[in-house]
């Protein structure tokens, strides 16, 4: 087994180092262009305040960008597995998968694609890969329809640094049954911006699980944005870990778009962070459409993890399900707030949002915002929000029962989320979300 | 060693002590001993269970309940339930998404000792679901052999605990739970409510067949119809927080003769009786 040290840059997050980043990465003009555009943007939108209505619960007190500093290295893969060092190799062998890309401070440290999958026109590599052999690809998808440069400040810092990070491209008709996966380590001090690319077109099927975590317990940035394109009758199943040290500022965007037929089924699993903020958005853009969005969050501590969502139905037919579930400890805090949006065109809607919160100690908070915004006449759109304790009648069961009350609290907290455990389609990704809510109980 | 339950002078408030239901209760149950407690609605009946097992509702403000000796009052109800007590619920609650196998494998381990005999981890709590537990394979075996013998379909393992269980059904997971954890003093307070004849037999049988296995019950019921199948030593009648009378199965037969009024005429409505 070879040891890789990685070497930590100095460079920060300057407009130079827009420059000398692109310069690294011998990248093509056009892409350079996006990064100093991104740049540009990111100076002209101002930091939240703290008074638009999106940041009123959110504080970023104590976030300095100044701190962290850009990751460099030259891409050194490998395509054995015995060559990762062993948290990266354990994150690997979590999820049987048809092909898996590993990256470490926006280092490509493991690829390896069943050989198959290429001769079926699949496409699974890095982002500075898929700049240089399927530019056109990039220039159609890279932050273009989807997730927009200047969405916010979070998403114009990371198109102007991304490194790292995953495009996957699978042709009509191509089904491929194992989950691709992608995985995201950041070590102490490194600003992160990997970037998820997922284009699945007409009628292929595809899982991806993308899992994120940290090399050491020091802090570290990640501004990261996920695009997910999903062809006609494509069926896509995203699944997201947020798996962070406790120290790490996230800020994540994601949206998926979805075109006639298309089945998504999303699901997000918030645990690490000091401070997460994440915008998800589903856009069901032709009628028949089905998604399905599923959270899961459980800080402790102080850890402070805010979830928007937003289920946008411009089209006719299409359907929406969310459910989010959340336990919280000590004195952490979460704040989901959701909505969906119904357009005139899009009648025969059928929209659902539900919010769970399960409070465990009284200086643990919740807030539940949800919303409907619905302009055409003939839908059914429901939404639900609760922040509740622990039933004392069940706890009371259980210990008559013998269970200790750690046990019955254990058992209860797992029950809770077993409403979005049983409809988690990958047994890798259901068991490692199973132990990390132990993990979470125990700490 | 025959283990024994002693209830002295046992007196019970509900809400902060603004409210007496237990008057001054006395039983002493013995292990192979049924007792049939039946009493009106109201006069406190599953308040005596509750207060046995230790529910943090109710508060014992005047005398003891022992176990072989031994005072319960400053157990939690799990540590009640290890040192042999256990209460087949009036009202089973579901809980959502613990599975009944799940939940029973743990319940069972920590009864039999599993869950002592590893070293916890470093913060003194118990490992992690799975680990420091009765082997899965014996356990499954056990559970299904007692699900075959109590009547319980298997589907049931893994069905969520209660949760969309018929009236029935709950009670009958309640006897096969009572099987699998062999207690050794048990309250069945109204086991019998809300049974078809089938599953009132399976669950008199159960009471039968765990009775003659050094298991004391004190069997909380209203009907006449489950003394047909389970025969007690003792039957006492429960009103207005107390008992009022004991005896054999005689006082169970003029109950159903005569209903409460008896007893009414001879201690009184309840409001008219002064604490
Ligand atoms: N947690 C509680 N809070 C307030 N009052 C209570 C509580 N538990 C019991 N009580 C009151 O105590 C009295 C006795 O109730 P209990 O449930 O023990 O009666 P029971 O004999 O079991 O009746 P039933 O035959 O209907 O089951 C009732 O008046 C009831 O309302
Ligand atoms: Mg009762």
């Amino acid at each position: 087994m070879t040891t890789q040290v990685l070497t930590k840059s100095e460079i920060g997050l300057n407009g130079d180092a827009v420059a000398t980043l692109s310069q690294q990465k011998q990248e093509p003009t056009w892409f350079t262009d996006l990064r100093h555009r991104a740049w540009r943007f990111f100076e002209e939108i101002p930091w939240p305040t703290g008074n638009e209505e999106e940041w009123r619960r959110t504080r970023l007190t104590g976030l300095d960008i100044a701190d962290y500093k850009l990751a460099s290295g030259t891409p050194e893969a490998s395509s054995d597995a015995a060559d990762l060092v062993p948290y990266l190799r354990d994150e690997l062998d979590s999820i049987n998968a048809a092909a898996a890309l590993v990256t470490e401070d926006g280092t490509v440290r493991y690829r390896g694609v069943d050989a198959g999958l290429a001769a079926k026109g699949v496409i699974f590599t890095d982002l500075d890969t898929a700049i240089r052999q399927h530019p056109e690809l990039i220039q159609t998808y890279f932050m273009t329809n989807n997730v927009a440069v200047d969405a916010n400040k979070f998403t114009a810092l990371h198109a102007a640094f991304v490194t790292g990070g995953a495009v996957l491209y699978v042709p009509r008709n191509v089904q491929v049954e194992l989950p691709f996966h992608g995985v995201t380590a950041v070590s102490g001090g490194v600003a992160d911006f990997a970037h998820t690319l997922i284009i699945a077109e007409e009628n292929s099927q595809v899982t991806y699980v993308d899992d994120l975590i940290s090399q050491d317990s020091n802090a570290t940035f990640h501004s990261g944005v996920v695009e997910i394109f999903a062809g006609p009758g494509a069926v896509v199943r995203y699944m997201h870990g947020q798996d962070w040290n406790t120290n790490t500022w996230h800020f994540s965007t994601q949206q998926a778009q979805m075109l006639r037929d298309a089945q998504l089924t999303w699901i997000l699993s918030s645990w690490g962070s000091r401070l997460s903020k994440i915008n998800l958005e589903m856009q069901l853009l032709e009628r028949g459409g089905h998604g399905e969005l599923l959270g899961l969050y459980f800080p402790s501590g102080r850890q402070h993890i805010d979830h928007h969502t937003m289920q946008n139905h411009f089209a006719d037919n299409c359907t929406s399900d969310l459910l989010f579930k959340g336990a919280l400890r000590d004195r952490a805090r979460s704040v989901y707030s959701g909505s969906i949006k119904v357009w005139p065109a899009a009648q025969k809607t059928d929209a659902y949002q539900k919010n769970n919160n399960l409070v465990l100690d009284r200086r643990a908070r919740a807030d539940s915002i949800p919303g409907l915004e619905i302009e055409a006449d003939d839908v059914r759109c429901t939404h639900g929000a609760t922040v509740s304790k622990i039933e004392p009648e069940y706890l009371f069961y259980l210990m008559a029962r013998s269970l200790t009350k750690f046990q019955a609290e254990q058992m209860i907290v797992t029950g809770f989320f077993e409403e979005v455990l049983n409809r988690v389609p990958v047994e890798g990704v259901r068991n490692k979300l199973e132990q990390v809510i132990a993990r979470k109980i125990h700490m | 060693m025959t283990s024994e339950l002693v209830i002295q002078n046992l007196h019970v408030t509900v809400n902060d002590g603004e409210k007496e239901v237990l008057k001054g209760v006395n039983l002493t149950i013995r292990q192979d001993e049924i007792h049939a407690l039946m009493g009106p609605n109201g006069s406190g009946k599953s308040t005596l269970a509750y207060a046995i097992m230790g529910h943090p509702h109710y508060t014992v403000t005047e005398g003891d309940i022992l176990l072989d000796g031994e005072s319960v009052l400053e157990m939690e109800p799990n540590e009640r339930a290890r040192k042999g007590l256990f209460l087949a619920f009036q009202y089973p609650v579901a809980v959502p998404g613990v599975s009944m196998a799940n939940f029973l494998r743990t319940a069972v381990s920590n009864v039999r000792g599993y869950t002592d005999q590893q070293p916890t981890s470093e913060d003194g709590r118990p490992g992690v679901i799975g680990s420091n537990l009765m082997p899965m394979r014996d356990f499954r075996r056990e559970l299904l052999d007692k699900m075959d013998e109590y009547h319980v379909d298997r589907d049931f393992a893994k069905r969520y605990l209660n949760e969309g269980f018929s009236g029935g059904e709950k009670k009958r997971v309640e006897i096969l739970q009572m099987a699998m954890l062999q207690p050794k003093i048990a309250i069945m307070d109204e086991t019998d409510s809300g049974l078809d004849i089938d599953a009132l037999r399976v669950v008199s049988d159960g009471v039968n067949k765990l009775a003659g296995t050094g298991l004391g019950i004190l069997l909380i019921t209203h009907y006449q119809r489950i003394l047909e199948y389970v025969k007690p030593d003792y039957v006492h009648v429960f009103y207005n927080g107390r008992i009022v009378r004991s005896g054999g199965a005689e006082v169970a037969h003029e109950l159903e003769a005569r209903g409460y009024q008896s007893v009414r005429e001879e201690f009184g409505e309840p409001e008219l009786v002064t604490a």
